[in-house]
């Protein structure tokens, strides 16, 4: 049998065997559920939002968001936490963990005021969770003293870290809403209160679609729909956003992160480790796939391991956050002027359309043979290498310096592969 | 643009798939619950496991699970009659057609070789030694599947390269020596030692018998069959389909003219004769067989493929007999029901009217540590896939006759 590397990782000080956990969501809200996600290769995970009573859900909840053939670009759900009270929960987890005791059970909760945040905390715990996360970040939740609503609050945040701090021995992680503009403002209360880490994101709130028939939004619940969250692919660059600035914040940049938002494949996984993320999350890919999908991203980060000499996932975390910087600092010396190969043009002119009306007009297509040219009018925006049909047909060419700078050697990207 | 499509001997058929076409492709897949493509490949290939890895991009992953599976994974991506086998049996047709499950295993494997690492490593030697007969696909398999299990394993081939059919029977165009070679690569990085130019008689396989824990014997279906009391069978220009097809792939295309070709015999073997005529720069070339269109054995992929070239096909006619003095001129066919009857002008007939076990093995039998699969074991040749499916069961039975 071929090579295997180690994916294993400690996190908070628990030995997980892999960072792929699938986060608080339906897709681990019982045991059989999640007994089925650890036989089929995840490391942990956290388990769906506990609460004091179980939720009153309404029917339907999912709408998604389409383009052109592709669907699921983006998903929107209105469900809340737990639809079982947290008795009920605590018996599942303490099941859980005797019958798989080397994965890792995190536990999501949510008070409603620090009574039930110190109930929760305390009872999780006895029940055997490795870490507790908390929601201050359901973005739907039919109380105002719950979820973003919360999580928006920075004191209140600190106070029900806190709180729970007070009243278990395990890590604490706080779960942020993405639906602010500073994540690190209400990160810093958490860790002041006492949080160990934070888990970025949950979901964004959205409108994603309008049902014309109803003249209301999707999914339609009795002729009304709300603002709620937003999660999938669609989502992947938000997240890896707040997961940079956490990073790169000089208070947070040694507070860790389990990077959520998005995550379908391997290179989604690479793309959240290279941002400092040192567990990784999962919902939507596993609501639209199955579980199945954790075994191509074990596999895929293997492989992309294998290929680069890397014996642990501490090789390459945080590694690309030295070359994420301000706007105001990259080097706008010069132009790289793109290529077309003309062997693989189809003569489509997509190119053209596209740097007519959204460019600089610097794209002039030949009379008669259809081939697309350009000119000297061109900036380098690569507009024409996104749009093009034709996988290669454009690509980087030359580097072009900017009247008055000095030549200097520049780093470009040469393999397109989506 | 012509009607008639010109493709020299030895080009592509087919081009290859790059990511963003893979991936169209793979998007097009509905990664079905217990895949029922799967279930249809014979060798275990599992092309809804691979296709799933294209589909979320772990691109190497997809030439590891089918490297892992199918040691001739590249091979059969361009070569199996996927319409009758995994393509048959996809979801997808109930909503338009099937997932082009070839395409994408070629593609995954195209993706092998940038691989920095080997995928498959032999197992930890078990002093066990076994000797494979016949260089073919079953033999690849069998010795995969045994070094894997640590197992030291020569094949002895009779030609000047490794393959059998695969190198000298199933046309360049549509199987290249890169594919060809990429996939005995496989093989040969699991330690497995191919001793070429040796044909194994009868005593040679006495003193293998001897020297080895076990022997293999994959000799396949190498002998022609002939139609019995054929009149001018033995006239110049006439000649059968495997010495023809090894012929042609030696020589590069190369075979000088050939006239007007006519074949006779409506499988895949009497196809690729005739795309290979063709392709070698025959006038014409006719095929010609008793089956009807229906009931014709070769695939439609290769009707298709030899129409696309120019090939003329009559179905339901018989040859009664060729006609010349010293050298054919013609060849006299008559219909399978009713009275026509035609001459056909020809300077050179290909049979292409089965192949058999070679007489020095025909009446071979697997007993105590001697073992026969692959088309050698059969009455009528059957495909790649399954002689590797083949290949991999009878390396369980020497493991369990071995005690490994
Ligand atoms: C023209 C042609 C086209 C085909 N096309 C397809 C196709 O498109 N798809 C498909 O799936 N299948 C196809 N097949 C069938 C497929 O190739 C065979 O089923 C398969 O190759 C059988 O594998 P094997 O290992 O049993 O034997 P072979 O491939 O026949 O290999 C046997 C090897 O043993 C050697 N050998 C024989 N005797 C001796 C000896 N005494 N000493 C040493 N060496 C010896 C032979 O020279 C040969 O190299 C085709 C077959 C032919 C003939
Ligand atoms: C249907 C659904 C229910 C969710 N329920 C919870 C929850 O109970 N607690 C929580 O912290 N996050 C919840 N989330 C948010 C996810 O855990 C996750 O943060 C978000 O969906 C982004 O990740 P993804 O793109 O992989 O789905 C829910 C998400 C979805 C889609
Ligand atoms: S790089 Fe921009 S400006 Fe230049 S040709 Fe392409 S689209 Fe036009
Ligand atoms: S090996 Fe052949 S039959 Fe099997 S999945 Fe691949 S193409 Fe299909
Ligand atoms: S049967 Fe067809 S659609 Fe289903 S997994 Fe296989 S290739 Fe995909």
């Amino acid at each position: 049998m071929s090579k295997k590397v180690d994916l294993s990782i400690d996190f908070l000080g628990v030995h997980c065997e892999n960072p792929f956990f699938l986060s608080s969501s339906p897709v681990c809200h019982n045991y059989e559920m999640i007994a089925k996600c650890f036989d089929l290769g995840w490391g942990g995970v956290f388990y769906k939002t506990v609460g004091i009573n179980g939720m009153n859900e309404c029917s339907p909840r999912f709408d998604n968001v389409r383009k052109e053939d592709i669907g699921w670009v983006g998903f929107k759900n209105m469900e809340q936490i737990s639809e079982h009270c947290w008795q009920e929960n605590a018996e599942i987890i303490k099941r859980l963990k005797h019958d798989y005791p080397t994965k890792v059970m995190g536990v999501s909760i949510m008070g409603a005021n620090e009574e039930e945040w110190a109930l929760l905390a305390r009872e999780m715990t006895k029940a055997g969770a490795d870490m507790l996360e908390l929601n201050f970040s359901c973005p739907q939740m039919t109380s105002h003293a719950m979820g973003s609503d919360v999580g928006q609050t920075p004191e209140l945040v600190e106070k029900y870290t806190r709180v729970v701090k007070e009243n278990t021995n395990v890590p604490v992680i706080a779960k942020m809403t993405p639906n602010i503009s500073h994540m690190e403002v209400p990160s810093k209360a958490a860790v002041k209160g006492g949080a160990d880490a934070i888990s970025s994101i949950n979901t964004i709130k959205s409108i994603c679609n309008l049902d014309l028939e109803n003249v209301t939004g999707m999914p339609v619940v009795n002729g009304k729909s709300s603002i709620s969250g937003y999660s999938g692919a669609a989502v992947k660059p938000i997240a890896l956003r707040f997961l940079a600035q956490l990073k790169m914040d000089k208070d947070l940049a040694n507070v860790p992160v389990s990077g959520i938002g998005g995550i379908e494949t391997w290179q989604d996984a690479v793309e959240f480790l290279l941002l400092g993320a040192e567990n990784l999350q999962v919902t939507t890919s596993v609501m639209q796939y199955g579980y199945r999908v954790v075994e191509d991203m074990k596999d895929g980060l293997e492989i992309f391991m294998l290929e680069h000499g890397f014996t642990s996932l501490r090789d390459f975390i945080g590694k690309a956050l030295p070359n994420i910087i301000p706007c105001e600092d990259l080097d706008r010396d010069f132009q790289i002027i793109p290529e077309i190969h003309d062997d693989l043009c189809v003569r489509c002119g997509r190119c053209a359309i596209s740097c007519y009306d959204g460019g600089h007009q610097a794209i002039e297509i030949e009379k008669g043979t259809r081939k697309p040219l350009i000119t000297d009018k061109c900036v380098g925006c690569h507009l024409c290498l996104n749009v093009c049909p034709v996988l290669g047909a454009i690509t980087p060419g030359f580097i072009k310096f900017k009247p008055g700078r000095t030549p200097h050697d520049v780093v470009i990207k040469h393999t397109y592969d989506r | 643009m012509t009607k008639v499509r010109q493709l020299p001997y030895g080009e592509l058929a087919e081009n290859g798939l790059n990511i963003r076409l893979a991936m169209e492709e793979a998007t097009r897949c509905l990664l079905c619950d217990d895949a029922p493509c799967s279930h249809d490949c014979p060798a275990g290939t599992d092309p809804g496991r691979f296709i799933r890895a294209i589909r979320f991009r772990n691109f190497k992953g997809a030439a590891r699970i089918i490297r892992e599976n199918n040691i001739l994974g590249a091979t059969c991506a361009e070569i199996c009659p996927q319409e009758r086998l995994c393509e048959k049996a996809c979801s997808r047709c109930g909503i338009d057609k099937p997932i082009n499950i070839g395409r994408l295993q070629a593609f995954a494997m195209s993706m092998e070789k940038d691989m920095k690492f080997q995928v498959l490593e032999a197992g930890k030697p078990c002093g066990k030694k076994v000797a494979c007969i016949g260089a073919g696909p079953s033999s690849l398999a069998v010795a995969a599947e045994l070094a894997k299990k640590g197992v030291s394993v020569t094949i002895l081939d009779e030609n000047e390269k490794a393959g059998g059919v695969l190198r000298y029977g199933i046309t360049p165009s549509r199987l290249s020596d890169d594919v060809i070679d990429q996939d005995i690569k496989a093989v040969t990085d699991l330690g497995v030692k191919i001793v070429l130019n040796k044909h194994v008689s009868k005593d040679d396989l006495c003193a293998l018998m001897a020297e080895y824990d076990a022997v293999y014997v994959g000799v396949g279906q190498s002998a022609s069959k002939m139609i019995p009391n054929m009149k001018g069978a033995d006239l110049k220009g006439v000649d059968t389909a495997l010495p023809f097809l090894k012929k042609a792939r030696i020589a590069n295309g190369k075979i000088g003219d050939l006239g007007n070709v006519v074949i006779i015999g409506g499988g895949d073997v009497a196809m690729d004769c005739a795309s290979t005529a063709r392709q070698c720069g025959a006038k014409s070339v006719t095929v010609s067989f008793v089956e009807t269109w229906e009931t014709m054995p070769a695939s439609k992929k290769e009707v298709d493929y030899v129409v696309d070239l120019g090939v003329t096909i009559i179905p339901a006619f018989k040859p009664l007999e060729v006609i010349g003095d010293d050298k054919v001129s013609a060849v006299k066919l008559a219909a399978m029901e009713g009275n026509s009857s035609m001459t056909l002008d020809a300077d050179t007939v290909i049979f292409a009217v089965g192949q058999k076990v070679s007489d020095d093995y025909k009446d071979i039998k697997a007993d105590g540590k001697l073992f026969v699969g692959g088309d050698a074991a059969l009455v009528r040749g059957a495909t790649v896939v399954e002689a590797v499916k083949s290949g991999k069961e009878i390396a369980e039975a020497i493991a369990k006759f071995l005690q490994i």
